[in-house]
Protein backbone atom coordinates (compact mmCIF):
# COMPACT_ATOMS: atom_id res chain seq x y z
CA UNK A 1 0.00 0.00 0.00
CA UNK A 2 1.08 3.51 -0.76
CA UNK A 3 1.76 5.27 2.55
CA UNK A 4 -0.16 8.35 1.57
CA UNK A 5 -2.88 6.97 -0.75
CA UNK A 6 -4.66 3.67 -0.23
CA UNK A 7 -4.50 1.19 -3.10
CA UNK A 8 -7.59 0.55 -5.21
CA UNK A 9 -7.85 -2.88 -3.56
CA UNK A 10 -7.91 -1.24 -0.17
CA UNK A 11 -10.59 1.17 -1.29
CA UNK A 12 -12.66 -1.75 -2.60
CA UNK A 13 -12.17 -3.63 0.69
CA UNK A 14 -13.29 -0.47 2.46
CA UNK A 15 -16.45 -0.32 0.32
CA UNK A 16 -17.19 -3.96 1.11
CA UNK A 17 -16.54 -3.27 4.81
CA UNK A 18 -13.88 -5.93 4.90
CA UNK A 19 -11.13 -3.91 6.55
CA UNK A 20 -10.27 -4.31 10.22
CA UNK A 21 -11.71 -1.42 12.29
CA UNK A 22 -8.46 0.54 12.62
CA UNK A 23 -7.71 0.27 8.86
CA UNK A 24 -11.28 1.17 8.05
CA UNK A 25 -11.02 4.30 10.16
CA UNK A 26 -7.70 5.24 8.54
CA UNK A 27 -9.07 4.86 4.99
CA UNK A 28 -12.23 6.70 5.97
CA UNK A 29 -10.18 9.62 7.30
CA UNK A 30 -7.99 9.64 4.19
CA UNK A 31 -10.96 9.67 1.81
CA UNK A 32 -12.44 12.59 3.68
CA UNK A 33 -9.34 14.64 3.02
CA UNK A 34 -8.19 13.34 -0.41
CA UNK A 35 -10.27 14.31 -3.40
CA UNK A 36 -8.57 12.00 -5.92
CA UNK A 37 -8.95 8.95 -3.67
CA UNK A 38 -12.56 9.85 -2.97
CA UNK A 39 -13.18 10.01 -6.72
CA UNK A 40 -11.76 6.51 -7.09
CA UNK A 41 -14.02 5.37 -4.27
CA UNK A 42 -17.00 6.97 -6.05
CA UNK A 43 -16.03 5.24 -9.29
CA UNK A 44 -15.88 1.86 -7.54
CA UNK A 45 -19.17 2.54 -5.83
CA UNK A 46 -20.80 3.42 -9.16
CA UNK A 47 -19.68 0.05 -10.54
CA UNK A 48 -21.40 -1.67 -7.63
CA UNK A 49 -24.51 0.43 -8.20
CA UNK A 50 -24.50 -0.48 -11.90
CA UNK A 51 -24.32 -4.16 -11.02
CA UNK A 52 -27.19 -3.83 -8.54
CA UNK A 53 -29.31 -1.88 -11.02
CA UNK A 54 -28.64 -4.56 -13.63
CA UNK A 55 -29.59 -7.29 -11.15
CA UNK A 56 -32.82 -5.47 -10.22
CA UNK A 57 -33.69 -4.96 -13.87
CA UNK A 58 -33.18 -8.60 -14.70
CA UNK A 59 -34.59 -10.09 -11.50
CA UNK A 60 -37.00 -12.97 -12.01
CA UNK A 61 -39.85 -14.33 -9.98
CA UNK A 62 -39.58 -17.90 -8.79
CA UNK A 63 -41.74 -19.90 -11.22
CA UNK A 64 -44.73 -21.59 -9.54
CA UNK A 65 -43.91 -24.84 -11.29
CA UNK A 66 -40.61 -24.95 -9.39
CA UNK A 67 -42.44 -24.64 -6.06
CA UNK A 68 -44.93 -27.29 -7.20
CA UNK A 69 -42.05 -29.54 -8.24
CA UNK A 70 -40.36 -29.20 -4.85
CA UNK A 71 -43.59 -29.98 -2.98
CA UNK A 72 -44.34 -32.93 -5.20
CA UNK A 73 -40.83 -34.33 -4.78
CA UNK A 74 -40.95 -34.18 -0.98
CA UNK A 75 -44.47 -35.60 -0.84
CA UNK A 76 -43.71 -38.47 -3.22
CA UNK A 77 -40.01 -39.22 -2.85
CA UNK A 78 -38.59 -41.25 -5.73
CA UNK A 79 -37.85 -44.93 -5.12
CA UNK A 80 -34.29 -45.97 -4.44
CA UNK A 81 -32.32 -47.82 -7.12
CA UNK A 82 -32.88 -51.14 -5.33
CA UNK A 83 -36.60 -50.51 -5.05
CA UNK A 84 -36.87 -49.63 -8.73
CA UNK A 85 -34.79 -52.65 -9.72
CA UNK A 86 -36.84 -54.88 -7.48
CA UNK A 87 -40.07 -53.59 -8.94
CA UNK A 88 -38.82 -54.01 -12.49
CA UNK A 89 -37.50 -57.52 -11.92
CA UNK A 90 -40.39 -58.77 -9.83
CA UNK A 91 -42.49 -60.27 -12.66
CA UNK A 92 -39.39 -61.68 -14.36
CA UNK A 93 -38.21 -63.36 -11.17
CA UNK A 94 -41.48 -64.21 -9.50
CA UNK A 95 -43.14 -66.09 -12.38
CA UNK A 96 -40.33 -68.68 -12.85
CA UNK A 97 -39.85 -68.95 -9.07
CA UNK A 98 -43.55 -69.56 -8.58
CA UNK A 99 -43.52 -72.17 -11.34
CA UNK A 100 -40.47 -73.90 -9.83
CA UNK A 101 -42.07 -73.90 -6.38
CA UNK A 102 -45.28 -75.38 -7.82
CA UNK A 103 -43.37 -78.16 -9.60
CA UNK A 104 -41.28 -78.87 -6.49
CA UNK A 105 -44.39 -79.03 -4.35
CA UNK A 106 -46.07 -81.36 -6.77
CA UNK A 107 -43.07 -83.69 -6.99
CA UNK A 108 -42.46 -83.54 -3.25
CA UNK A 109 -46.05 -84.27 -2.44
CA UNK A 110 -46.11 -87.17 -4.88
CA UNK A 111 -42.93 -88.66 -3.45
CA UNK A 112 -44.15 -88.19 0.09
CA UNK A 113 -47.45 -89.70 -0.79
CA UNK A 114 -45.82 -92.79 -2.29
CA UNK A 115 -43.54 -93.24 0.71
CA UNK A 116 -46.26 -92.66 3.26
CA UNK A 117 -48.67 -95.27 1.85
CA UNK A 118 -46.82 -98.59 1.50
CA UNK A 119 -47.88 -100.70 -1.36
CA UNK A 120 -50.14 -103.41 -0.20
CA UNK A 121 -48.81 -106.80 -1.18
CA UNK A 122 -51.06 -109.70 -1.35
CA UNK A 123 -49.32 -112.47 0.60
CA UNK A 124 -50.85 -115.21 -1.50
CA UNK A 125 -49.66 -113.58 -4.72
CA UNK A 126 -46.17 -113.11 -3.26
CA UNK A 127 -45.81 -116.69 -2.18
CA UNK A 128 -47.15 -117.99 -5.46
CA UNK A 129 -45.01 -115.71 -7.55
CA UNK A 130 -41.93 -116.41 -5.48
CA UNK A 131 -42.51 -120.12 -5.64
CA UNK A 132 -42.85 -119.93 -9.42
CA UNK A 133 -39.64 -117.92 -9.72
CA UNK A 134 -37.78 -120.19 -7.35
CA UNK A 135 -38.90 -123.21 -9.27
CA UNK A 136 -37.85 -121.64 -12.57
CA UNK A 137 -34.41 -120.62 -11.30
CA UNK A 138 -33.56 -122.45 -8.11
CA UNK A 139 -30.17 -120.77 -7.81
CA UNK A 140 -31.25 -117.29 -8.82
CA UNK A 141 -31.44 -114.29 -6.54
CA UNK A 142 -35.09 -114.76 -6.00
CA UNK A 143 -34.64 -118.34 -4.79
CA UNK A 144 -34.85 -119.01 -1.08
CA UNK A 145 -31.61 -119.83 0.72
CA UNK A 146 -30.54 -123.35 0.19
CA UNK A 147 -31.20 -125.51 3.17
CA UNK A 148 -30.15 -129.09 3.12
CA UNK A 149 -32.83 -131.44 4.20
CA UNK A 150 -30.25 -133.68 5.81
CA UNK A 151 -29.17 -130.79 8.04
CA UNK A 152 -32.69 -130.35 9.29
CA UNK A 153 -33.02 -133.97 9.79
CA UNK A 154 -29.76 -134.26 11.75
CA UNK A 155 -31.00 -131.56 14.16
CA UNK B 1 -40.65 -26.03 13.49
CA UNK B 2 -41.04 -29.32 11.66
CA UNK B 3 -39.34 -30.40 8.45
CA UNK B 4 -42.17 -29.37 6.14
CA UNK B 5 -42.66 -25.98 7.81
CA UNK B 6 -38.91 -25.39 7.55
CA UNK B 7 -39.07 -26.06 3.82
CA UNK B 8 -42.07 -23.81 3.24
CA UNK B 9 -40.45 -21.00 5.19
CA UNK B 10 -37.22 -21.41 3.22
CA UNK B 11 -39.06 -21.31 -0.13
CA UNK B 12 -41.01 -18.23 0.88
CA UNK B 13 -38.01 -16.35 2.21
CA UNK B 14 -35.23 -17.45 -0.12
CA UNK B 15 -36.85 -19.07 -3.14
CA UNK B 16 -36.64 -16.03 -5.38
CA UNK B 17 -33.06 -15.17 -4.40
CA UNK B 18 -31.99 -18.78 -4.91
CA UNK B 19 -33.65 -18.95 -8.30
CA UNK B 20 -32.00 -15.70 -9.39
CA UNK B 21 -28.63 -16.96 -8.15
CA UNK B 22 -29.14 -20.19 -10.09
CA UNK B 23 -30.14 -18.21 -13.15
CA UNK B 24 -27.02 -16.07 -12.92
CA UNK B 25 -24.94 -19.25 -12.74
CA UNK B 26 -26.64 -21.04 -15.61
CA UNK B 27 -28.15 -18.11 -17.60
CA UNK B 28 -30.83 -20.53 -18.58
CA UNK B 29 -34.35 -20.72 -17.14
CA UNK B 30 -34.78 -24.48 -17.40
CA UNK B 31 -31.45 -25.23 -15.73
CA UNK B 32 -32.05 -22.57 -13.08
CA UNK B 33 -35.44 -24.12 -12.30
CA UNK B 34 -33.90 -27.61 -12.04
CA UNK B 35 -31.07 -26.39 -9.82
CA UNK B 36 -33.44 -24.48 -7.54
CA UNK B 37 -35.77 -27.44 -7.22
CA UNK B 38 -32.98 -29.88 -6.44
CA UNK B 39 -31.39 -27.45 -3.96
CA UNK B 40 -34.61 -27.13 -1.96
CA UNK B 41 -35.11 -30.89 -1.99
CA UNK B 42 -31.60 -31.22 -0.50
CA UNK B 43 -32.48 -28.56 2.06
CA UNK B 44 -35.58 -30.57 2.99
CA UNK B 45 -33.60 -33.77 3.42
CA UNK B 46 -30.75 -32.15 5.34
CA UNK B 47 -32.78 -29.62 7.28
CA UNK B 48 -31.45 -30.79 10.64
CA UNK B 49 -27.89 -30.06 9.58
CA UNK B 50 -28.67 -26.35 9.26
CA UNK B 51 -27.31 -24.48 12.26
CA UNK B 52 -29.60 -21.70 13.46
CA UNK B 53 -27.78 -18.39 13.58
CA UNK B 54 -25.79 -19.10 10.42
CA UNK B 55 -26.67 -17.71 7.00
CA UNK B 56 -29.30 -19.81 5.28
CA UNK B 57 -28.57 -18.02 2.00
CA UNK B 58 -24.90 -19.01 2.15
CA UNK B 59 -25.95 -22.60 2.82
CA UNK B 60 -28.36 -22.87 -0.06
CA UNK B 61 -26.06 -20.96 -2.42
CA UNK B 62 -23.34 -23.45 -1.61
CA UNK B 63 -25.73 -26.30 -2.38
CA UNK B 64 -26.64 -24.66 -5.70
CA UNK B 65 -22.97 -24.06 -6.55
CA UNK B 66 -22.08 -27.69 -5.82
CA UNK B 67 -25.03 -29.00 -7.81
CA UNK B 68 -24.05 -26.77 -10.70
CA UNK B 69 -20.47 -28.04 -10.62
CA UNK B 70 -21.67 -31.65 -10.54
CA UNK B 71 -23.93 -30.96 -13.48
CA UNK B 72 -21.12 -29.36 -15.46
CA UNK B 73 -18.89 -32.31 -14.73
CA UNK B 74 -21.61 -34.72 -15.78
CA UNK B 75 -22.34 -32.87 -19.00
CA UNK B 76 -18.85 -32.09 -20.15
CA UNK B 77 -16.63 -34.36 -18.14
CA UNK B 78 -14.50 -31.40 -17.13
CA UNK B 79 -14.42 -29.43 -13.92
CA UNK B 80 -15.62 -25.85 -13.94
CA UNK B 81 -16.23 -25.63 -17.63
CA UNK B 82 -19.01 -23.17 -18.01
CA UNK B 83 -19.39 -21.74 -21.47
CA UNK B 84 -22.85 -20.33 -22.01
CA UNK B 85 -24.47 -20.95 -25.35
CA UNK B 86 -25.40 -17.72 -27.08
CA UNK B 87 -29.05 -18.65 -27.47
CA UNK B 88 -29.35 -19.22 -23.71
CA UNK B 89 -28.69 -15.54 -22.95
CA UNK B 90 -31.88 -13.67 -22.20
CA UNK B 91 -33.18 -11.34 -24.89
CA UNK B 92 -32.32 -7.71 -24.39
CA UNK B 93 -35.96 -6.62 -24.40
CA UNK B 94 -36.33 -8.21 -20.99
CA UNK B 95 -34.22 -5.51 -19.46
CA UNK B 96 -36.13 -2.70 -17.90
CA UNK B 97 -33.34 -0.28 -18.59
CA UNK B 98 -31.61 -1.61 -21.65
CA UNK B 99 -29.22 1.29 -22.00
CA UNK B 100 -27.96 0.72 -18.49
CA UNK B 101 -28.07 -3.04 -18.38
CA UNK B 102 -26.70 -4.04 -21.73
CA UNK B 103 -23.09 -2.93 -21.19
CA UNK B 104 -23.11 -4.50 -17.71
CA UNK B 105 -24.66 -7.69 -19.03
CA UNK B 106 -22.09 -7.97 -21.81
CA UNK B 107 -19.23 -7.13 -19.48
CA UNK B 108 -20.38 -9.78 -16.98
CA UNK B 109 -20.69 -12.33 -19.76
CA UNK B 110 -17.08 -11.64 -20.74
CA UNK B 111 -15.77 -12.46 -17.28
CA UNK B 112 -14.54 -15.93 -16.43
CA UNK B 113 -17.41 -17.85 -14.74
CA UNK B 114 -15.62 -18.08 -11.40
CA UNK B 115 -14.90 -14.35 -11.37
CA UNK B 116 -18.43 -13.45 -12.39
CA UNK B 117 -19.92 -15.50 -9.58
CA UNK B 118 -17.70 -13.83 -7.00
CA UNK B 119 -18.53 -10.32 -8.25
CA UNK B 120 -22.25 -11.10 -8.26
CA UNK B 121 -22.14 -12.59 -4.77
CA UNK B 122 -20.28 -9.56 -3.44
CA UNK B 123 -22.14 -6.78 -5.23
CA UNK B 124 -25.61 -8.15 -5.88
CA UNK B 125 -26.12 -10.49 -2.94
CA UNK B 126 -24.00 -8.46 -0.55
CA UNK B 127 -22.12 -11.49 0.75
CA UNK B 128 -18.99 -11.04 2.84
CA UNK B 129 -15.66 -12.40 1.66
CA UNK B 130 -15.98 -15.21 4.18
CA UNK B 131 -19.47 -16.16 2.97
CA UNK B 132 -18.30 -16.09 -0.64
CA UNK B 133 -15.39 -18.35 0.30
CA UNK B 134 -17.83 -20.83 1.89
CA UNK B 135 -20.14 -20.74 -1.11
CA UNK B 136 -17.55 -21.20 -3.85
CA UNK B 137 -15.17 -23.29 -1.74
CA UNK B 138 -12.04 -21.18 -1.53
CA UNK B 139 -10.14 -19.07 1.00
CA UNK B 140 -10.89 -15.45 1.88
CA UNK B 141 -7.54 -14.46 0.32
CA UNK B 142 -8.51 -16.13 -2.96
CA UNK B 143 -11.90 -14.41 -2.88
CA UNK B 144 -10.25 -11.05 -2.36
CA UNK B 145 -7.72 -11.46 -5.16
CA UNK B 146 -10.30 -12.85 -7.62
CA UNK B 147 -12.74 -10.11 -6.75
CA UNK B 148 -10.20 -7.35 -7.28
CA UNK B 149 -9.09 -8.82 -10.59
CA UNK B 150 -12.68 -9.27 -11.71
CA UNK B 151 -13.65 -5.73 -10.76
CA UNK B 152 -10.66 -4.36 -12.66
CA UNK B 153 -11.70 -6.22 -15.79
CA UNK B 154 -15.33 -5.35 -15.31
CA UNK B 155 -14.56 -1.66 -14.98
CA UNK B 156 -12.69 -1.68 -18.29
CA UNK B 157 -15.31 -3.75 -20.09
CA UNK B 158 -18.25 -1.67 -18.88
CA UNK B 159 -16.51 1.50 -20.06
CA UNK B 160 -15.84 -0.05 -23.48
CA UNK B 161 -19.40 -1.29 -23.93
CA UNK B 162 -20.85 1.99 -22.70
CA UNK B 163 -18.86 3.83 -25.35
CA UNK B 164 -20.13 1.42 -27.98
CA UNK B 165 -23.73 1.80 -26.79
CA UNK B 166 -23.59 5.58 -26.74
Amino acid sequence: MNETHPSIERIVDYLYRELPPEDDAAVHAHLASCRSCDERRAEELSLTELLRAHANATERELPLRVVAGIRSAVEHPPQSLWERLNAALRPIVLVPVAAAVAVALYIGYDAWHRAAVPTAIDAGYYVNSHAVMAAAAPFGDAAPPMVLTSDNESR
Amino acid sequence: MDQRAFLEHAIEQYGKATYNFAFRLTRNEADAADLTQEAFIRVYRAWQSFKPGTSFLSWIYRIVTNLHRDELRRRKGRFFQEEIPEQAVQPIEEYVDAQLSEPVSRALADLAPGQRTIVELADIDGCSYQEIGQIVGCSVGTVRSRLHRARGQLRKLVKEYMKLTS
